[in-house]
């Protein structure tokens, strides 16, 4: 065994056509879509800064003395009463939203401008900012009725976007609603509570996701690589098409080893530089565009295990290409798994573009792909590394392997009688 | 030591190898000779247990070893046509890989790299890229693989086609020596005979799959000692000359080349009257003529009608 991995080792690292297609070619895609499509992943927040004129149209402080007139109107107890006045003055949700907006992490992405709705209207047409965002007439005075009495209804805001700042205006409609959300959630637990002040309402960017984005280079990284190990199969078969075609394996043959020898010497070999791969483009990734961050030891835990368990997979699927090549004795079968095969294995499998927006059988065959099923792995563990999340994703990368696995050894030509 | 028994390889309609039955005896040098297309190479790979005969059988010291084949390639070197080599290792790492699949290893394994290397005369040139050698010197590697795990039986198939004539002799040279100062068992193909005839003691001439005739080179040359072979030169071709002469009456098989004729004829004939007359009459002048003893290249003429080369 330790004779065929050294020699399929030595080959491909002489072999710079394969070099090139294995390690300079993902990395070079890296580069480019990690550059050129930063904009619409989120977690390139540079890509996200925006004007925002915002419209007051209520009147905080009528809004605040309507609701106390209403405290007034309702006998309460005067210790209750004034426990609620108080909480209408300092649970204005209108200085809420200021608050939000001027919070760490959204005030370096978001410039505020006061303005009239017709002037803002004026600018968003005229593209001198990218939203507008309204506080309706009433606004406090319905949210503090909702949040204290218990009044229907609740807060409502209104957002105008620019045409072409979709992903800016989703970002920004994400943080209103989570405030409204929460203005009226906070203010169901606040009544049921029956706590004089209510509790204190915050937002952010962390409020919308809950996870720190995936950004462009870190998908691309994720996607070339995933995409790229697939060729260490067509590398393998061609490598075995080679071998019959110079009678290299009749002399293999003639040494009288194992013909699974040969078979599974393949598979552990394509495995092990699918395992070289990874490290290598995760590594000069994380080295030159600082795509991880390398301080947490889990986090590199999990990667390590989803890229064995893909080095498997990809090894099974080697050990298939291999008996289909030396079957049908033609280089055929890894000519068409690299120039057609993978490219589509890697569309379906969302290397090139997140599958969010393709129809559910495109993402369900996508899941079912060792490509795409890593991709969700090593996102899900970017996102949250909580190891239960993989189950699904591995066991499906491990059942696909298996499945190569057994055709593999199905259509093997186990040649150790005479012929 | 090695026979075959009736070996027959049925390619759909094609009958590739007929009824094939020989024999190798232990420290014997066996030629196998035909054209190309013959069923040689087959024949060869049936022998090696690499193809499964239609029928017939393979036996290696009276045992059978279609099924279990581990033996007969214990003891079986092949050197096959093609250059059966990693062109992207050198002739050392080559040589190395194959000698780990045959079990040897450390200072075993380090000794044979060199004893082999040595016997092909790469000792020097063992740390180069075998696409960077020469036909010849690869083909020389070739022979160093089979040679790893010191086989009884070394089964060559046409190891000296497309090479120059320095590195052919040195591969015939080996093999000779091999055979005649270590008792290795030869079986050689070709359809170079004078590579058979310098090689082999024995010789099976094959033809459209069929063995069609077998025994020591003199007892294949007897075949022809009722005749000569007459070869004629002159000074520049004559088509129409070498057609009449061909056609005088005794005349048995005429091979022509440009300025050249060879003419198999029946000893005692008397053949230079009617010769220079017709080349008179041609206008052609004659340059050189002389009779030879028979060669396996006019025995082949005489059994198929064809030549080697054909």
């Amino acid at each position: 065994m330790g004779a065929f991995l050294i020699k399929d080792i030595m080959l491909l690292l002489r072999d710079r056509y394969e070099l090139m297609i294995l390690l300079a070619m993902p990395f070079l895609l890296i580069a480019i879509l990690g550059f050129s499509l930063r904009g619409i992943f989120s977690g390139d927040l540079e890509a996200l800064e925006m004007d925002l004129a915002l419209v007051a149209e209520d009147n905080e402080a009528q809004g605040i003395e309507a609701v106390q007139s209403s405290i007034d109107e309702m006998n309460l107890p005067p210790e209750n009463a004034q426990a609620l006045k108080r909480a209408a003055e300092s649970a204005s949700p209108h200085a809420m939203l200021l608050s939000l907006l001027n919070s760490e992490g959204i005030r370096d992405l978001v410039a505020i401008e006061q303005m009239g709705r017709e002037q803002a209207e004026e600018s968003l047409e005229a593209q001198r900012v990218d939203a507008v965002v309204i506080l309706p007439e009433g606004f406090t005075q319905s949210a503090l009725n909702n949040m204290l009495l218990g009044a229907s209804g609740g807060a409502e805001l209104e957002l105008l976007a620019a045409d072409g700042s979709s992903s800016k205006s989703e970002v920004l409609a994400s943080i209103l609603e989570e405030f409204v959300r929460n203005v009226n959630f906070e203010s169901s637990i606040s009544r049921l509570s029956g706590a004089g002040d209510p509790v204190e309402i915050s937002g952010g960017i962390e409020t919308i996701t809950a996870q720190e984005p995936i950004t462009s280079f870190q998908y691309y990284t994720v996607g070339m690589a995933v995409m790229f190990v697939l060729f260490v199969g067509s590398a393998v078969a061609r490598q075995a098409n080679l071998e019959q075609r110079q009678m290299v394996f009749e002399r293999i043959r003639l040494s009288n080893r194992p013909p699974l020898l040969y078979l599974s010497s393949k598979a552990i070999a394509a495995a092990s530089i699918v395992l070289v791969q990874l490290l290598l483009l995760f590594g000069l990734s994380m080295l030159l565009f600082q795509t991880f961050e390398a301080d947490s030891g889990t986090f590199w835990l999990g990667i390590a295990l989803i890229s064995i368990v893909l080095a498997f997979s990809v090894g099974c699927l080697a050990a298939f290409m291999v008996a289909l090549t030396l079957k049908v004795e033609s280089d055929a079968v890894p000519a068409i798994f690299s120039a057609g095969v993978i490219s589509l294995m890697a569309f379906v499998g969302g290397s090139f573009v997140p599958l969010d927006g393709m129809p559910e059988s495109i993402r369900a065959i996508g899941n079912w792909t060792p490509n795409g099923a890593a991709l969700s792995a090593y996102f899900s563990w970017m996102l949250d590394p909580d190891i239960r999340q993989l189950t699904g994703p591995l066991s499906r990368i491990c059942l696909v392997g298996l499945v190569f696995l057994a055709a593999a050894l199905a259509i093997f030509p186990r040649k150790g009688g005479a012929a | 030591m090695l026979e075959t028994d009736k070996l027959t390889k049925k390619f759909k309609d094609t009958v590739a190898v007929n009824n094939v039955s020989l024999e190798l005896k232990k420290g014997e040098s066996v030629g196998l000779l035909g054209p190309n297309g013959a069923g040689k190479s087959t024949a060869i790979a049936m022998i090696s247990t690499l193809l499964k005969p239609s029928s017939g059988d393979v036996r290696l010291h009276g045992k059978s070893v279609l099924k279990e084949p581990g033996d007969m390639r214990r003891v079986l070197g092949v050197v096959p046509q093609k250059i059966a080599l990693y062109e992207e290792l050198s002739a050392y790492e080559n040589l190395k890989f194959f000698g780990r699949l045959y079990g040897l290893s450390g200072n075993k394994l380090e000794q044979r790299i060199d004893y082999v290397l040595d016997l092909v005369g790469l000792a020097d040139r063992k740390k180069e890229l075998v696409k960077h050698y020469s036909g010849g010197m690869q083909r020389r590697v070739n022979l160093a693989a089979a040679m790893m795990h010191e086989p009884e039986v070394l089964i060559m198939d046409e190891p000296t086609v497309g090479i120059d004539p320095q590195s052919r002799n040195h591969l015939l040279e080996t093999i000779r020596r091999l055979n005649h100062e270590e008792g290795m068992t030869v079986l050689y193909t070709s359809h170079y005979m004078e590579e058979v005839e310098k090689l082999c003691d024995r010789v099976y001439i094959m033809d459209h799959g069929k063995v069609i005739a077998e025994g020591t080179k003199e007892e294949l040359k007897a075949i022809l000692s009722d005749q000569e072979t007459v070869w004629i030169e002159f000074d520049q071709s004559y088509p129409e000359l070498f057609k009449k002469l061909s056609e005088i009456e005794g005349v048995q098989h005429t091979d022509a080349e440009e300025r050249s004729l060879k003419l198999i004829i029946p000893k005692g004939m008397r053949l230079l009257a009617s010769l220079f007359h017709e080349a008179e009459r041609h206008g052609a002048q004659v340059t050189n003529v002389h009779v030879q003893t028979p060669t396996l290249e006019d025995v082949f003429l005489r059994l198929t009608g064809r030549t080697l080369r054909d």
